[in-house]
């Protein structure tokens, strides 16, 4: 049966984290591209409202939400947030604090997890390197054992909320050979404090999002725990990519409430504004733009929600894990070019205004455009569906 | 300390539109918990954490206003009752108070009833000054705080147009909540929405309640609405543009030609 419907109580979760959003965050939004952090009180609002990994279990101090449930909070978010920092704080926590509540040990999980959903610590995602992006394989970084702890060597960049981790307290949780001989069957996943001796972090100026930061940090001889490693050694290219496709189907709900909160405001624009004698909404060439690209992102937050909620599917055994990869990859593949087509179309009806820094959708502009790479490039994308389709056969790289 | 908070669902006024027969909307109006009862569940919420107890709602409304009472038990109230029943169909405020009067005795003994001062859609503030009518207990509207509960009695600031009173009133008692300018809604949190799901929540139906039924719905309210209308729009008013100063000399003449001032 088919139904689109959310539940009762989804629909009062969207609610209430609308009326914080938009009251909280909305306002502040632009601030955050020049003052490059979150402002504090709105980290402590997210945790006491319970909005921090809320897909952690509720043991551990999360609310224990599925996937779609997961969405709805990323897409209120996103909606508030024209600089796509809170979505990519909410994004990269909820996703990766699912997955160490899955994999993690116990006495990690109780270190660690409370301390990310009360906000106090960071909790992000380390795989890339400089010459190893979506090709997670390319990693060199390093984790060998040495008695009953390991040593990593290495580097990473590219790496969301690098500052707040290593300045709040957190960490990453982070790829390595262990064993490079068996290639993507000796990577291991662990997590990996930034305030441990023998990390130092740089910084990138990126282009958009500027309220979290991004950067990278070299490994130099740091010793982690037994305790730290994410599921079992060697299983780290497969974990991680289940953490991946969790945050792949949170950016395509991300994008595709950004998209339509700029086409609001475009709407808004159209009726109000005038030339030659009447409202921009008059003039059918623009009618149908804002028809079509309505009508794309109202697909894709619908594919988005159908993509979590394949992913919630294989929890309860009634979908396969190729399934969920090629529904999120589908998901994702459009979700930046139709999204920032979308914002792209707003900034143009705005004229002149639309190329300031005052205007909201040039930020949302520059914010969504990053999700066309992070987390799995669009290319990538396509080439999970094709794989999907075709047959590991046919993979091209191989 | 037990209280019981009376909340009603109402359309989300800030943004309602009426027909040219002066009739609202409805369709696409989103229906919210009533602001001035959510400010007394909280004041509510704010008693029962200092001196203990339990908090309680009630309304009398369609199945459908549901959602506003799910919205207290997420903000932490314990129980909720739900009257509803076809027979209260167009009750007016005499009628809908008189039902409330028995569900409430029906519902247990309260040290205290709260109430907002009004409903953002009917604006009447009837309820609470009728409902403590019908149960012969004492009331205060205008109740911005309750400052202290103390051997049966609680004192609390009544705001008046020009200032404040303090009241000191025997309980059980009737308050009627009016938020203070600037008043910081609080939003449910997600383990709060997750609790209410599991929190009792009670059904009466008319027959559910002992009273005289010819006073409810329509035969039991002696007025009737005949006519709605929107207040007339106000004109745009005069809008004065151009340098700061000169602005302002221009609105200093414009009052004084109207000996506004002189």
């Amino acid at each position: 049966m088919l139904d689109f419907t959310f539940t009762e109580e989804q629909e009062m979760i969207r609610e209430s984290v609308r009326e914080f959003a938009q009251k909280k965050i909305a306002p502040i939004a632009l601030e955050m591209e020049k003052t490059r952090q979150i402002p504090e009180d709105i980290i402590k609002g997210m945790a006491d409202l319970g909005l921090i990994a809320p897909t952690v279990s509720p043991e551990y101090g999360g609310q224990g939400f599925d996937a779609v449930t997961a969405g709805i909070i990323a897409e209120e978010l996103a909606r508030a947030d024209v600089t796509g920092s809170i979505p990519v704080f909410y994004l990269v926590q909820a996703s990766w604090g699912h997955i160490f509540d899955k994999y993690g040990t116990e006495e990690a999980k109780r270190e660690v997890l409370p301390n990310v959903t009360k906000g106090k610590w960071f909790l992000g995602i380390a795989t890339t390197e400089s010459d190893a992006g979506s090709d997670v394989a390319g990693t060199r970084t390093t984790i060998r054992k040495e008695g009953d702890h390991y040593v990593v060597n290495g580097e990473k960049m590219y790496i969301s909320g690098v500052r707040e981790a290593y300045t709040r307290g957190g960490g990453h949780i982070t790829i390595a050979k262990q064993n490079p001989e068996l290639g993507t069957r000796g990577m291991t996943l662990f997590y990996l404090p930034l305030q441990s001796k023998g990390i130092i972090p740089t910084y990138v100026d990126d282009l958009g999002r500027e309220g979290i930061s991004t950067g990278g940090f070299t490994i130099d001889n740091v010793v982690i725990p037994k305790h730290y490693i994410i599921g079992e050694e060697n299983r780290g290219f497969y974990i991680v990519h289940e953490g991946y496709e969790y945050a792949r189907g949170l950016i395509s709900v991300i994008c595709a409430g950004a998209g339509l909160q700029s086409l609001e405001r475009g709407k808004k624009y159209l009726k109000e504004r005038k030339a030659f004698g009447q409202p921009l909404a008059k003039f059918e060439a623009l009618q149908f733009r804002l028809a079509e690209h309505y009508t794309k992102l109202s697909f894709l937050r619908l594919g988005a929600y159908w993509a979590l909620w394949t992913y919630d599917q294989e929890a309860k055994g009634k979908a396969t894990r190729f399934e969920v990869s090629k529904a999120i990859a589908m998901a994702k593949m459009f979700a930046s070019e139709w999204s920032n087509a979308a914002i792209d179309e707003v900034m143009q009806w705005q004229g002149a205004f639309g190329y300031t820094r005052e205007c909201p959708d040039q930020a949302a502009w520059r914010a969504i455009r990053s999700f066309a790479w992070a987390e799995g490039s669009k290319e990538i994308m396509r080439v999970i569906v094709s794989r999907e389709l075709l047959g590991k056969e046919y993979i091209s790289y191989k | 300390m037990n209280i019981l908070v009376l909340v009603k669902q109402v359309p989300d006024t800030s943004d309602v539109k009426f027909d040219e027969r002066g009739v609202m909307i409805r369709e696409g109006v989103q229906s919210i918990l009533n602001v001035f009862d959510q400010f007394a569940l909280e004041e509510a919420l704010r008693l029962r954490q200092k001196y203990g107890g339990e908090v309680s709602v009630m309304t009398l409304a369609p199945e459908q206003a549901k959602t506003a009472v799910q919205k207290c038990l997420a903000l932490g109230a314990d129980k909720a009752y739900h009257i509803s029943d076809k027979a209260f169909g167009g009750s007016d405020t005499l009628a809908t108070s008189y039902a409330l009067s028995l569900a409430i005795r029906k519902a247990g003994n309260f040290d205290l009833i709260m109430a907002g001062n009004q409903a953002t859609d009917g604006d009447t503030g009837h309820i609470g000054p009728q409902v403590a009518e019908w149960l012969g207990i004492p009331h205060v509207s205008y109740v911005e705080q309750v400052l202290s509960i103390e051997n049966g009695r609680a004192t609390v600031k009544s705001i008046l147009e020009d200032g404040y009173r303090i009241v000191d009133v025997e309980l059980p008692a009737l308050f009627a909540c009016l938020p203070p300018t600037n008043f910081e809604y609080t939003n449910p949190s997600m383990s709060g929405i997750i609790k209410a799901k599991s929190k009792p929540y009670t059904w009466w139906k008319a027959d559910d309640i002992d009273g005289d039924k010819s006073k409810f719905g329509l035969n039991g309210s002696p007025t009737r609405v005949l006519k709605m209308y929107p207040p007339p729009k106000r004109s745009r008013g005069t809008v004065f543009t151009g340098d700061y100063h000169d602005a302002v000399k221009k609105i200093i003449e414009a009052l004084m030609e109207k000996k506004v001032i002189e």
